[in-house]
């Protein structure tokens, strides 16, 4: 396994700053670069959600004021500003879907490690992979530029929350909805062509001998995301430009009064925004089964059930998306129906879920890091894949629709389940990306208080649900009040373990210690980034690997 | 793997220098082809693409009679074009092949480009010369050969050291035997 470092090393960079970074065509830069866009889209985001509680923070409206949003609660009038609040919901949601938790798993780690994982020298289509990186980030500029525009109640931005749901979105007045819609749609083209790029390479770059059932989870767990992108997305391309067409051209695609049907928008998105939230949390499956296999020094138990699962989740995704709208009024067979598939995804997932554990299960377990944080995932991601399946019943889900326990639920999942593994592959490959360390308490510090932030925040949001407080409102009465407290202070908590965050990676950046060994967690870790030295050359596996370097099947 | 000599069926190895013979005897050169490697079959191309319609196509059932699927149907016709234009290209990207074709008196190279540019090479078998640059190349075991003439011309540049290594074993022997005949 050692001989294979020397691979690519005559290679020298010689690349000028300028050149490396902007017009970067390496797949390890071009993940790099994803990786630090989304964290900085990430911050945005989460400023958001922070103003978001603060101002829930306590009953009435203490910030965001029609007289001018607020930092600091005065005793000057305070007229709510219901318009900012739901700018704000919209765009921690839009920004979150569309351009921090797909960029970071997908387009970061999925760009850096498919192709090293598979044994391929670089993507199929380098320069492709560029021009998705940079349409990515003119997406960005113009949910940006959305942001800021003119748009609904005579204010900046829309606030028409992420499904865009006509007829709300398309009677939002100004140009500001427009430019959300386009930046969703250049998001679009580029996570396509990304898509396209991946599974390209993943089918035919493969390592000599590395067949479909040989290849590493987590490179199989792009290759199954970037299919779903590829099937999902142009669904919601088509959906946002009939949006665009009724809102400037008055074809009435979603438009009752023109002979329309608002309800087959909500069908269309959900149908593509279903397999989203797979898209979301699958890439990060693929990192939590490496890092549970390395540091409890087994192989990762059930190798082939674990295939087939992500492929069972990928496939079903796309069969159970009217369980986000069993309140419009569907027959009670079609309830029916979603109903029994989406409990069906409980299977797959389940698999994968006690996969996890089985590989603990007798192993010699290493609470480094990574691994505090891959258990953090599935603890979190059990609570909220338990509170879907009580959202799945239809019954139940009248009373839950539209409450804070749906927002517990999601941001369970997907949140909590999706943050946690990009901080679980950030810290598991810092070293191999940036061939520094970071201190280890740190990363445990990073968690702890991430981990208590999260929970404070999100668990009390199931008991507000329960009381019947409704989401997406900017205020309530005092019986909400106690929850709303606890549930902001987690808020503040999470916060500072993000700007922790940011510092522990400023730091170990400029003055950590430099890692010097290839492999430096332990045998476990054998897929084959770990036969590279740390950081990889610029050029990596141009002479492909031989089987001997990633085939471990005999071996353990 | 991506090299292959023509008709092995002589039951020997090529060391022996059993099929050369075979082919001289038949009148026919020995050929060599060596080609990049790709490991998606196209077996499994069509396959993929099938499940991949498939499922797009799902939401059109939806939509069946009515305006909006005009509007999804150019989106998920796009999509399907893109990604089966993107595998062919790949495909045509490994399209590259080396072609060297034996007999006893001309060793003739063809090199097929992707985009179908030809480029050939010719020499008399007795002069040439099989060099492997262990290291200096632009690649470990760069193969090369040199004829009669000046022109130095690489083989194989896209396979593995190792293959480049046992080809070169092959081709020195081969052509031992045919400056023998």
């Amino acid at each position: 396994m050692a001989d294979a470092a020397i691979h690519g090393d005559e290679h020298h960079d010689e690349r000028d700053f300028i050149t490396r970074w902007f017009m970067s065509t390496n797949h390890k830069d071009i993940g790099i670069l994803y990786l630090i866009a989304a964290a900085m889209v990430g911050l945005i985001s989460v400023i958001f959600t922070v103003y978001m509680r603060l101002e829930l923070h306590e009953p009435g409206v203490q910030y965001m004021c029609l007289e001018g949003a607020r930092f600091f609660a005065t005793d000057e009038l305070c007229t709510p500003n219901g318009h900012l609040w739901n700018v704000m919901i919209t765009y921690h949601g839009v920004l979150m879907m569309f351009f921090v938790v797909i960029p970071a798993l997908f387009g970061g780690f999925g760009n850096y490690f498919m192709p090293l994982q598979i044994g391929a020298p670089d993507m199929a289509f380098p320069r492709m992979n560029n021009l998705s990186f940079w349409l990515f980030i003119a997406g960005v500029a113009l949910g940006v530029a959305s942001l800021l525009a003119p748009g609904g109640n005579g204010q900046a931005g829309s606030g028409v929350g992420w499904v865009l749901y006509p007829p709300l979105s398309t009677s939002e007045g100004g140009y500001s909805m427009d430019l959300a819609i386009f930046a969703v749609h250049v998001s679009g083209a580029s996570s396509i062509l990304g898509a396209i790029n991946i599974i390209t390479t993943f089918l035919n770059m493969r390592a000599p001998g590395m067949t479909m059932f040989k290849v590493p989870l987590f490179a199989w767990s792009i290759f199954i995301t970037a299919w779903l992108i590829l099937l999902a997305l142009p669904v919601l391309a088509g959906a946002i430009t009939m949006l665009l067409m009724d809102r400037n051209f008055d074809t009435g695609f979603f438009q009752p009064g023109q002979g329309g049907d608002p309800i087959l928008y909500q069908h269309i998105l959900w149908f593509f925004g279903h397999p989203e939230v797979y898209i979301i949390i699958l890439p990060g499956f693929g990192i939590i089964s490496h890092v549970i296999a390395t540091f409890s020094r087994k192989p990762v138990f059930g190798y082939l059930p674990m295939v087939w699962a992500l492929i069972a989740i990928g496939v079903l995704g796309f069969v159970v998306w009217a369980h986000h709208m069993y309140t419009v009024g569907m027959s009670l067979s079609q309830q029916s129906y979603f109903m029994m598939a989406t409990m069906v995804i409980a299977v797959p997932t389940g698999v994968k879920i006690f996969s996890w554990i089985a590989t603990m299960w007798g192993g010699s377990i290493e609470f480094k890091a990574p691994m505090m944080w891959a258990f953090g995932f599935l603890f979190l991601f059990t609570v909220g894949g338990v509170t879907g399946v009580v959202l799945s019943q239809a019954g139940m889900d009248r009373l839950y629709h539209d409450t804070y326990y749906v927002v517990a639920h999601f941001h369970y999942v997907m949140s909590l389940g999706a943050i946690f593994c990009i901080f679980a592959g950030i810290y598991f490959y810092f070293g191999k990306m940036t061939g520094k360390k970071y201190p280890e308490w740190a990363g445990h510090v990073h968690f702890w208080m991430m981990f208590i932030g999260a929970n404070l925040t999100f668990f009390p949001q199931h008991f507000l649900g329960r009381q019947g407080m409704p989401r997406r409102y900017i205020d309530y009465p005092e019986a909400f009040a106690y929850w709303n407290e606890i549930s902001s202070y987690g808020a503040y908590l999470s916060f500072a373990s993000f700007l922790f965050f940011i510092g522990v990676m400023f730091y170990s950046l400029l003055w950590g210690k430099k890692e010097t060994e290839a492999n430096y967690w332990n045998e476990y870790a054998d897929t084959l980034e770990w036969t590279l030295p740390s950081p990889p050359p610029e050029h990596t596996f141009e002479i492909l690997p031989k089987q001997e370097e990633w085939d471990r099947s005999h071996s353990h | 793997m991506p090299y292959e000599w023509s008709d092995m069926n002589t039951g020997a190895p090529v060391e022996t220098g059993a099929p050369f013979y075979a082919h001289v005897d038949a009148g026919r050169p020995l050929v060599l082809a060596a080609w990049p490697y790709r490991s998606l079959k196209k077996k499994d191309f069509v396959r993929f693409m099938a499940a991949t319609s498939a499922l797009l196509f799902l939401p059109l059932l939806a939509l069946l009679g009515q305006g909006p699927l005009w509007v999804m149907l150019p989106f998920l016709l796009g999509a399907i074009a893109l990604i089966w234009f993107f595998i062919n290209r790949s495909y045509r990207d490994g399209t590259l092949t080396e072609v060297l074709e034996l007999t006893a008196d001309t060793v003739h190279l063809t090199r097929r480009e992707p985009k179908g540019a030809i480029r050939e090479w010719q020499a008399n078998p007795y002069w040439i010369t099989v060099t492997l640059h262990r290291t200096k190349g632009p690649v470990p075991h760069y193969l090369t050969l040199r004829g009669d003439g000046a022109r130095e011309v690489e083989l194989g540049a896209f396979l593995t050291p190792e293959e480049r290594v046992r080809l070169s074993e092959e081709l020195q022997f081969i052509l031992g035997r045919v400056k023998g005949v």
